[in-house]
């Protein structure tokens, strides 16, 4: 990490330190290299979420019902399974209330991944940080949603079937309650730089066109691991936004 | 032919020295190569192997019953997912160590 700085880092690290540096003596945090406070990963999330809001707002003007564009039937595909996944996983009832956050979830972590192709650019999901964020708002969500859709009942989730099990199931349930988001974090980043790896080490055993193919496989990994991310997102909502029927 | 091959091999061999050789903090602990290949080797046949069931007995599945292709696509998916992060967690852990 931080051994060569991107265009884009530099970019925003010789006419935007002065706001990171803000931000970061807020939260208290001092920076490796005070002058230059941006890392790479940082740099990267933020030109993901710029491109994101700009595909959005032209997406946004350009909607039309008449002459829908190819941008719009694009998006449509996607809302579309979106919808589908949502209704499959967490009930016709309550499901489209939550792919708002699962697709933007699903929007960002595909940019985020997609973006380490572009050459002069690296994935921002490379670095464990930015994986984390995602899976510790998934997991701030899923409790939150629980806690307000079934109250105090939500705690029984965590106390088993039967209330003598309750001491043996409440430390089970809390651990595996607080290993979800570090194996949705592992999960995203591992896949990630096990990716880049593989790429690496296939240029240097041989000549410029083979890699070309795992970098194929790359992109496919990449959507894959968009694509359950989310769907482990949805499980984890409809997991906890489930009435108890029995 | 046995010495063509041979010498494929050692070329490849010879290409491949310098990516292990850049790392000298790892040759310095030599131990800590030799086990997290081994680690990986074992992570990785063993994910195969687990992959190989699971997409075996879900083709069997989806052969049988067409219809609910769908439905088996996606639950295999979740579960290779799941299957190869345990594999992904071994290359985290030497990721760490090396």
């Amino acid at each position: 990490m931080g051994h060569h700085e991107l265009w884009f880092t530099e970019l925003l690290n010789n006419y935007f330190a002065a706001p990171a540096q803000a931000a970061l003596n807020l939260a208290g945090i001092e920076a490796v290299n005070p002058a230059r406070p941006w890392a790479n990963f940082v740099a990267m999330e933020v030109l993901v979420a710029l491109i994101i809001v700009v595909l959005f707002a032209v997406l946004r003007s350009a909607l039309s019902v008449h002459h829908p564009g190819k941008l719009q039937h694009v998006f449509e595909l996607i809302y579309n399974f979106l919808h589908q996944q949502a209704d499959e996983i967490i009930g016709h009832h309550d499901g489209p209330k939550y792919v708002a956050f699962a697709g933007t979830l699903f929007i960002f972590v595909l940019f985020g991944n997609l973006i380490g192709v572009v050459p002069s650019f690296e994935s921002p999901t490379m670095f464990a940080p930015v994986p984390l964020g995602c899976a510790m708002a998934t997991f701030l969500v899923y409790n939150i949603l629980g806690l307000k859709a079934n109250g105090a009942g939500y705690l029984k989730h965590f106390t088993g079937p039967i209330l003598w099990l309750t001491p043996l199931m409440l430390p089970i349930e809390i651990i595996s309650h607080l290993a979800r988001p570090m194996s949705l974090t592992i999960r995203l980043y591992a896949n990630m730089v096990a990716g880049e790896k593989v790429t690496l080490v296939f240029l240097s055993l041989t000549y410029f066109l083979v890699p070309v193919v795992f970098m194929g496989l790359h992109v496919f990994v990449s959507l894959i691991q968009a694509f359950i991310f989310m769907v482990l997102t949805m499980i984890y909502i409809g997991g906890a936004v489930s009435h108890e029927e029995h | 032919m046995k010495s063509k091959m041979f010498l494929l091999l050692f070329a490849m061999f010879v290409l491949a020295t310098p990516t292990f050789a850049q790392d000298t903090a790892a040759s310095a602990r030599p131990a800590i190569t030799i086990t997290s290949g081994i680690a990986m080797a074992l992570a990785s046949g063993l994910c195969a192997l687990g992959q190989g069931r699971a997409l075996a007995s879900s083709a069997e599945a989806i052969a049988r019953n067409p219809g609910a292709g769908n439905v088996i696509r996606g639950v295999l998916i979740l579960g290779l997912a799941f299957i190869e992060s345990l594999a992904l967690f071994t290359f985290v852990i030497i990721a760490a160590k090396f």
